[in-house]
């Protein structure tokens, strides 16, 4: 297929009678890493949720690879899908957390075999073997039998995102990834990120560190009260930002 | 010197009115508590005046006693107490782990259903319900296994053969239980944090997968010294069941003394095997929470919570 990877058309999303999103329109494109900037409470973390659908859209279409998210057009009807068919579709769409959600009760190794053992039920020596290559790789070879709590912020991360990895998917999402870590931590993390987005990953990321965006998003968003403000690769929208609000939002975090 | 007024020479009698003894020689005495010792004396007097008075008095009849101890009968009621104990927990813990899975369900039915067991088992005395399962054969002659209304049945039999006085205990004390664990359960469930259910559904979990594998695994931490209490309750809760004619340790000891009239030496048997198993489960119980305790202060200075079972390789 050759379309974009996320196509999102008007996305809205309510809570109660609160409208987070109202209409938020965004093209991914394969191999390409979009950041989406923006301050608190303007709905980047629900848009990225809705992307693999941990939350349900409440208008708009949105499309993963060219698939509906969480929906089966028939005709001119959309038929909501099952618990099933909603997890076989996030088999594709990494996902990595500002607090990590590592799983306390497994080792770093523990936590990356478990979805491919258990989800996509490859088998065990293959998947120990692949994983470690991966936990090789975010530079953590050497604390494979950690538990979480026995590591630094930067590794916890790090093994998260060897866990997404581990199940081998098209697009990964990262929302705000190092929020959480110390400063002398973030560089690690983005590191990895890096050489991820050299490898021709799709991603999209919510996140704080303008260097980052700049350096390697494709395009940058601004996102602000449940919509996408402008747009444009992150030269031009750093350095010639069209609306009000986002020069105001620029000028305090650059 | 002035500072030093708790520390006293060694050999006070023999440095006695020097000032400045040398510094090794110097000998720590603690505060004397001596009203804890007089009221330990006088406590531990009486304690013994009455173990005196209990072990001397012809009317415990500590030979009938003694004799009971090891006897079949009692031996008997022990095994079956035991086991008692350990099926009913086993349905409790197995059904109450249901149960909270069904109360958290996003399915009004199920959750509703749930809530409905639970006050119904809650709201009524053990006792009663007890009675109610070992006289279901007057109810439900005929118990059959089928498809409601219709459909063909799969299973017959006569509810009198069904029920024995043991299903019917199993079934009382076991889906009571299961309603009191269900409860604990769910808080075990609810102290997980929602962040580890999102990262199991992003890496394509479904709910029960994620709940065996991710959700009760940290759950345990909170569910498991309640259920140690439980478990002790239950030892003693079985002792109810001789109300429908189970020989467990108690209608064991009452099957002998309505026979004898010896009443108080075999509620004694009774009650010493009893604290045997308690005092046991007890223990285990706090071996367990000690293990437990460990790794949450382990943790406690640490962002995440480490298992203590776990980490010992
Ligand atoms: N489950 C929910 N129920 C109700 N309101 C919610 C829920 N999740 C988010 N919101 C609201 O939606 C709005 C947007 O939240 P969101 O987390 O997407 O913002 P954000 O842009 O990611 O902010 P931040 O930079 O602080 O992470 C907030 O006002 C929040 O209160
Ligand atoms: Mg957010």
């Amino acid at each position: 297929m050759t379309g974009p990877m996320v196509r999102a058309d008007g996305v809205r999303k309510r809570f109660g009678a609160h409208e987070v999103l109202c209409g938020v329109d965004l093209t991914v494109d394969r191999s390409e890493v979009v950041c989406i900037i923006g301050p608190s409470g303007s709905g980047k973390s629900t848009f990225l949720r809705c992307i693999n659908h941990l939350e349900k859209i409440s208008g708009g279409q949105l499309y993963v690879d060219g698939h509906l998210v969480g929906y089966r057009r028939r005709g001119n009807k959309l038929y909501e899908m099952r618990e099933r068919e909603v997890a076989a579709q996030r088999i594709d769409i990494g996902m990595v957390f500002q607090q990590f959600n590592l799983f306390p009760h497994m080792t770093a190794l523990g936590n990356v075999i478990e979805a491919p053992i258990r989800v996509r039920k490859e088998p065990r020596q293959e998947v120990i073997r692949r994983s470690k290559e991966l936990i090789d790789r975010v530079g953590l070879s050497s604390r494979m039998d950690a538990y979480p709590a026995q590591l630094s912020g930067g590794q916890q991360q790090r093994v998260a995102i060897a866990r997404a990895l581990a199940m081998r998917p098209k697009l990964m999402l990262f929302d705000e990834p190092t929020s959480a870590l110390d400063p002398e931590l973030v560089g690690e993390v983005l590191d990895v990120m890096r050489d991820l987005a050299a490898e021709g990953m799709t991603m999209v990321v919510v996140t704080h560190e303008m260097g980052f965006a700049q350096e390697v998003a494709s395009k940058v968003a601004f996102m602000d009260e449940g919509q996408i403000l402008e747009m444009g690769p992150p030269r031009e929208l750093f350095r010639d930002p069209q609306h009000e609000r986002s020069r105001t939002f620029l000028s305090r975090v650059l | 010197m002035e500072e030093k007024h708790t520390v006293l020479p060694a050999s006070a009698g023999r440095t006695s009115g020097e000032d400045g003894p040398d510094s090794e020689d110097l000998v720590v005495v603690p505060i004397r508590h001596y009203g804890r010792w007089i009221a330990s004396a006088i406590v531990l007097l009486f304690l013994a005046s009455l173990v005196h008075s209990i072990a001397n008095n012809p009317n415990f009849l500590w030979p009938v006693f003694f004799e009971y101890l090891f006897s079949e009968v009692m031996i008997d009621g022990l095994e079956l107490t035991v086991l008692l104990t350990v099926v009913a927990m086993i349905v409790g813990i197995s059904g109450g782990i249901v149960l909270a899975v069904a109360r958290l369900s996003a399915n009004p039915v199920v959750s509703g259903l749930t809530a409905g067991y639970l006050w119904f088992f809650r709201g009524t005395p053990i006792l009663v319900q007890l009675i109610f399962w070992y006289n279901l054969a007057a109810l439900f002659p005929v118990i059959s296994i089928g498809i409601p209304f219709t459909g063909p049945t799969f299973f017959e039999g006569s509810a009198n053969d069904l029920i024995t006085p043991f299903t019917a205990a199993v079934l009382g004390l076991g889906l009571n239980e299961a309603a009191y664990m269900a409860e604990i359960v769910r808080a075990g469930i609810l102290s997980v944090g929602t962040g580890q259910d999102e990262a199991a559904r992003a890496l394509g979990m479904r709910r029960l997968l994620a709940m065996r594998r991710i959700i009760l695994p940290q759950a345990l931490r909170v569910i498991i010294p309640p259920t140690g209490n439980e478990t002790i309750g239950m030892l003693k809760m079985t002792s109810l069941v001789s109300v429908i004619a189970l020989s467990e340790l108690l209608y064991s000891a009452q099957t002998v003394y309505s026979r004898t009239f010896e009443t108080i030496p075999l509620l004694m048997v009774a009650c010493f095997w009893y604290l045997v198993l308690t005092s046991g489960l007890t223990f285990a119980q706090s071996v367990i929470e000690r293990r437990l305790g460990r790794s949450t202060a382990a943790a406690s200075a640490r962002p995440n919570w480490l298992p203590g079972w776990r980490r010992q390789k």
